[in-house]
C-alpha cells in the first residue's frame, strides 16, 4: 500500500478509531486500526466486536493494499505532526508514516487477521435521515436517563420504536424515564441501541455536518455521519412496556421558567447532599408560588419560592439530581410539572401545545 | 459392530450415543452412527458431539486468540440433511464466519463424512431476561434471525386476515375467546347463553341481548361468540359492528347516496351489534335497523346485541324496535364479585407469565370493584412498573402505585345516595328503611344499606346508625357483620349487594 493524505483528515479518523480499539480483547488485532485502499479512498476502521467505526478518507493512491497497526500509538503520532501531507507506505506488515522530516515505522499485523467489517443490507433495512440538530437533541434528552446496570441489559440502551406513526426514543433506569418524539415514520421499528454506540456517534458529529443517516436491520444499526460509519449490535431483549406508566392525566400543576427553576434546584440541592438529593417541591394555588425545600440536619435548611402559574396545591419529594439533569436538556424557556399524588410519577414537559419531550421522575417516599 | 442395531433401537433417544462415541472415538463408528441417525431428532446430543469434533480440529489450525474469540462461544443447534445452523455470539462473529470460516468448517464436516452444503449463522440472543426466546431457539432456530420481521409479519397477517377471508367487514379481535373469559356468578348466565348461541346460531335465544355496565366484559362475550362461530364454520359471515358505525354508515348512505348499505347488513349469517344505546334518538337509523333486524330474524340468522342498559331503559327507542329487542333473551352482566375479580387478575397475570401473590391480588381486587377494564389497567400498570424496576410485584408496590385509586373512589357518592338506591332496589320507601319498623322485608335492606355505608364510605358506626335513624351504634356493627357473613355464604345477598353497587357507580 502506498497512499498520501492530509494530516487533518487522518487525525480525525484515527481519533475515533483509537477510542474504539481496545487493549482488553483476547484478539491482538482488535488493538489495531485497519488501513485499506478501496476504490480511490482509504478505509480506516476499528472495532471492539460491539461496534465498528469506519471512515473513508479521500487520498492520493499510488499502490493499493491493506495493513493493521496499533491504534493508540499511530493516533498520537499523527496527532503531533504538523499539518500537511502524510505519506503511508507498507512493507510486509509494517507501516511507514512520513511527513516532512518526521518518519516512523510501526510493526503491524496482517490485514487478513482483522475481523470482517459488518455490512447492512440497505434494501431490507429501515432507514431514517435525521437532521443533526434534532438527532443530537433527542439523544442528549434521552441518553442520560439510561441505566448502566449490566444485570438489566435492555435498560442500558436507548429504545427506538414506532408508535402511532411516530418514531420515539426512550431512555430509562427505572427511576426516571425520558421519551422524545422524533420524526414521523411508516415502518414498524423496535430496537435498543447501546448508549456507548450513541456516545460514539455524538462524538463523530461535528457542527459542519447537518444530517445523520440511520439504518436498522434485525440485529444491527448503522449511523452514517459525514464520511464516518458506525455500525453496532443492538441490545437483544424486550423493552419494558413503559407506556403503561405514563400518567393519563398530565394537566400541569405548575408552569415555571426553566432558568428560575434551575437556580432554585441548584440551591436546594446544596442542602440535600446528605439526604441523597431529596428535595420537596410544593405548589400553592393561592399565592401562585412554587417552593423547593431541603433540609440537612447538620448544615441547616433551605426554602426558596419562585413565581409560577399554579393550578392546584400539592407537594412531592424527589431527587434533585434527577430534576437538574432533565432541566439541563429540556431546551425550553418554560416548562410544566404535573403529578397526581405523593407517590405518583412526576411529569416534566416543555411548555408547548403538543410537547415532543416527556420526562418522568419517580418520587421519593418521604 | 454386529450388535450395533440393538444399540440403536435401545437408545434412539441418544443419551448413550454420546458416551459410546466418546469412548470409542473412532471415525468409522461415528460415520455408521451418523448415517443411521440422519433424519432423527434435530437437537439430539450427537449434534453437540459433531460440533465438538469440528471445534477440536479448528483449534489446531487457528491461533488460540482467534479460537477463543470466534469459535469457543458457538453452538450447533440444527443439523438436518445438508443444512446446519450455528449460533454465534454477535453480529461481528456472524460476518466473520460467513466470510472467513465457512468453507473451512464445511471441509471439516466433510472429513467426518458429513456433507453440509449450507450453514446458517445466527446471532445468539443474550436471553438473560427472556425465557420465551430461548425456548424458541430450540424449537425453530431459523426463525430467530427474523424474529423482529416475523413478528411484524404476524401482526400484518392478523390485520389482513379478516379481509382475505369471506367476511370483509368483520372486525373481530381474535384475542377475545370464551377460553379467556373468566366466569363468575355475576356473568355465568350470560356466558352460558352466549355459548349456546355460538354452538347453534340462529336457533336459540334470537335475538340475544346482553347488557351491563362499562368494562364488565360485554364486548369480550360478543366477540367470543363471533370468533367461536367463525372457527367452527369459517365460511359463515359474521359481522361485528358498533351501533355507532351503523349510524355513521347509514348517514353516509343517505348523504352520498351510496348503494349496497342494505345488502351489506342483510346478507350476513350472524350480526353482532355492540353499544346499542348509541342508536337512541336516531329515528331513521332505528327504522333501517328495524328492517335489517326483521330480514335477518325471518331468515333465522342470529342477532346478538350488546348495550349498557336493558331495552326498556334506553330512552327514545321506538316501540316496535324495543319489542323486537325484548323478543329473544335479555341477560345482564353484573359487577364481578370479589372472587371473580381475583380470578380475573390471576388469569391476566399468568398471561404475562407473572405470578402474583395472594395478598397483591386481594389488594387489587378489593380496591377496584366497579370495572374490569380499570382492574386490568391497574394490573398492567403494576406489572410495567415492576418490570422496569426489575422487582417482583408485591402489596407495598401496589399500594404505592395505586394508593390514590382507593382514596379518590368514594368522592362522588353520598350516604343519602346509598340509602336511596338500596331502597329503590328493594322497592321500598326511604322512610320505611329509616323507620324503626322491624318487618323482615325492611330489616334486611336496612342492614345492606348499613353494610354499604361502611364498605363504600368507610363511615363510623355511630354515624351509620344516625343516618338510618338508630340511636345505638351496636345495631350498625351487628348489621355490617351479618351482611359480611351472609355475602360469603349466600348467593342472593351477594347479587343484591353487587347490583346496588353497580347502580351507585354507574
Amino acid at each position: 500500500m502506498e497512499v498520501s493524505l492530509t494530516q487533518e483528515k487522518l487525525t480525525r479518523a484515527l481519533a475515533a478509531a483509537s477510542r474504539i480499539a481496545t487493549n482488553k480483547a483476547n484478539l491482538p488485532v482488535l488493538n489495531n486500526v485497519l488501513f485499506r485502499v478501496e476504490d480511490s479512498k482509504v478505509i480506516i476502521a476499528a472495532t471492539n466486536l460491539e461496534l465498528a467505526a469506519t471512515t473513508s478518507v479521500g487520498a492520493k493512491i499510488v499502490k493499493p493494499g491493506a495493513v493493521t497497526v496499533p491504534a493508540k500509538i499511530i493516533s498520537e503520532f499523527v496527532g503531533n505532526l504538523p499539518s500537511g501531507t502524510v505519506e503511508l507506505s507498507t512493507k510486509g506488515s509494517a507501516l511507514t508514516i512520513k511527513s516532512g522530516g518526521y518518519t516512523s515505522t510501526l510493526n503491524g499485523i496482517d490485514a487478513e487477521e482483522f475481523p470482517e467489517l459488518p455490512v447492512i443490507n440497505e434494501e431490507t433495512s429501515i432507514h431514517y435521515t435525521l437532521s443533526m440538530a434534532d438527532f443530537k437533541q433527542a439523544i442528549n434528552q434521552t441518553i442520560f436517563a439510561c441505566s448502566n446496570d449490566v444485570t438489566r441489559p435492555v435498560l442500558t440502551g436507548v429504545y427506538w420504536h414506532s408508535h402511532d406513526g411516530w418514531l420515539y426514543l426512550v431512555g430509562t433506569d427505572g427511576y426516571r424515564l425520558a421519551e422524545r418524539r422524533l420524526v414521523e415514520t411508516t415502518s414498524e421499528l423496535e430496537a435498543i441501541v447501546p448508549t456507548s454506540t450513541l456516545h460514539e456517534v455524538l462524538r463523530a458529529s461535528t457542527d459542519t455536518i447537518d444530517e445523520v443517516d440511520v439504518l436498522f436491520d434485525e440485529s444491527q444499526v448503522r449511523f452514517r455521519v459525514g464520511d464516518m460509519e458506525i455500525t453496532s449490535r443492538l441490545i437483544d431483549g424486550k423493552y419494558p412496556n413503559y407506556r403503561q406508566l405514563l400518567p393519563s392525566d398530565t394537566t400541569p400543576v405548575a408552569t415555571v421558567e426553566t432558568s428560575e427553576l434551575v437556580r432554585t434546584t441548584k440551591i436546594a440541592a446544596l442542602f440535600a447532599r446528605e439526604s441523597s438529593g431529596s428535595i420537596t417541591l410544593s405548589t400553592e394555588n393561592e399565592t401562585q408560588k412554587l417552593s423547593l425545600d431541603s433540609v440537612a440536619s447538620d448544615v441547616g435548611e433551605n426554602s426558596s419560592k419562585i413565581d409560577a402559574v399554579i393550578a392546584s396545591d400539592g407537594s412531592v419529594s424527589l431527587n434533585s439530581r434527577y430534576l437538574l439533569e432533565v432541566l439541563s436538556v429540556i431546551d425550553a424557556k418554560s416548562l410544566t410539572i404535573s403529578y397526581t399524588g405523593k407517590l405518583a410519577p412526576i411529569v416534566v414537559r416543555p411548555t408547548a401545545e403538543n410537547p415532543e419531550y416527556t420526562h418522568i421522575i419517580m418520587p421519593l417516599k418521604s | 459392530m454386529r450388535y450395533l442395531p440393538v444399540e440403536i433401537s435401545l437408545f434412539t433417544d441418544c443419551q448413550f450415543h454420546n458416551r459410546f462415541l466418546v469412548v470409542e472415538n473412532s471415525e468409522i463408528i461415528y460415520t455408521e452412527f451418523n448415517t443411521l441417525l440422519r433424519g432423527l431428532a434435530v437437537d439430539s446430543p450427537s449434534d453437540t458431539s459433531i460440533w465438538k469434533l469440528v471445534l477440536d480440529e479448528v483449534e489446531l489450525s487457528v491461533s488460540h486468540a482467534n479460537f477463543t474469540t470466534w469459535f469457543k462461544p458457538t453452538k450447533l443447534t440444527q443439523l438436518s440433511g445438508e443444512m446446519a445452523t450455528v449460533l454465534v455470539p454477535n453480529i461481528f462473529a456472524k460476518r466473520q464466519f460467513e466470510v472467513k470460516f465457512d468453507s473451512m468448517i464445511r471441509d471439516i464436516f466433510k472429513k467426518h463424512g458429513k456433507t453440509v452444503s449450507s450453514i446458517t449463522y445466527i446471532v445468539e440472543p443474550s436471553g438473560t431476561s427472556k425465557r420465551s426466546v430461548s425456548r424458541e431457539v430450540h424449537a425453530e432456530p431459523t426463525d430467530l434471525v427474523n424474529e423482529r420481521q416475523s413478528t411484524a409479519r404476524v401482526m400484518a397477517a392478523s390485520v389482513t386476515a379478516p379481509q382475505s377471508s369471506s367476511t370483509p367487514m368483520s372486525t373481530l379481535n381474535p384475542k377475545y375467546t370464551f377460553d379467556s373469559f373468566i366466569v363468575g356468578s355475576s356473568n355465568d348466565l350470560a356466558y352460558t347463553a352466549c355459548q349456546a348461541v355460538a354452538e347453534t346460531p340462529g336457533t336459540k335465544y334470537n335475538p340475544l341481548f346482553i347488557y351491563g355496565g362499562v368494562g364488565l366484559g360485554k364486548t369480550h362475550l360478543l366477540q367470543a361468540v363471533g370468533n367461536k362461530i367463525k372457527s367452527q364454520n369459517p365460511s359463515s359471515k359474521v359481522m361485528y359492528i358498533s351501533s355507532e358505525t351503523f349510524v355513521k354508515e347509514f348517514l353516509e348512505h343517505i348523504r352520498f347516496k351510496k348503494t349496497g348499505f342494505a345488502d351489506k347488513y342483510r346478507n350476513v349469517d350472524v350480526l353482532i351489534v355492540d353499544d346499542m344505546q348509541f342508536i337512541a334518538g336516531k329515528e331513521k337509523t332505528q327504522e333501517e335497523f328495524f328492517h335489517t333486524f326483521n330480514t335477518l330474524h325471518q331468515a333465522n340468522k342470529q342477532i346478538i346485541i350488546g348495550s349498557d342498559k336493558p331495552p326498556r331503559s334506553i330512552p327514545t327507542l321506538t316501540e316496535r324496535l324495543r319489542s323486537r329487542l325484548e323478543w329473544g333473551m335479555a341477560i345482564d352482566i353484573q359487577l364481578p364479585d370479589f372472587e371473580t375479580r381475583c380470578a380475573i387478575l390471576e388469569a391476566k397475570a399468568s398471561l404475562s407469565s407473572v405470578e402474583l401473590d395472594r395478598k397483591t391480588t386481594e389488594f387489587l381486587a378489593e380496591n377496584i370493584k366497579t370495572n374490569i377494564r380499570e382492574l386490568e389497567g391497574a394490573l398492567n400498570q403494576l406489572l410495567a412498573y415492576c418490570e422496569m424496576r426489575g422487582i417482583n410485584p408485591d402489596v407495598s408496590t401496589a399500594e404505592g402505585l395505586l394508593g390514590d385509586v382507593r382514596r379518590q373512589r368514594p368522592g362522588h357518592i353520598t350516604a343519602r345516595q346509598i340509602i336511596d338506591k338500596t331502597a329503590k332496589h328493594f322497592q321500598l320507601d326511604v322512610k320505611d328503611v329509616c323507620s324503626p319498623k322491624r318487618d323482615k322485608h325492611i330489616v334486611v335492606p336496612r342492614q345492606i344499606a348499613m353494610y354499604l355505608l361502611r364498605s363504600e364510605l368507610h363511615m363510623s358506626f355511630p354515624r351509620i346508625a344516625a343516618e338510618l335513624g338508630r340511636k345505638d351504634h351496636t345495631t350498625a356493627i351487628h348489621s355490617v357483620e351479618k351482611i359480611e357473613k351472609s355475602i360469603k355464604l349466600d348467593f342472593i345477598t351477594r347479587e343484591q349487594v353487587a347490583s346496588i353497587r353497580e347502580m351507585l357507580y354507574a
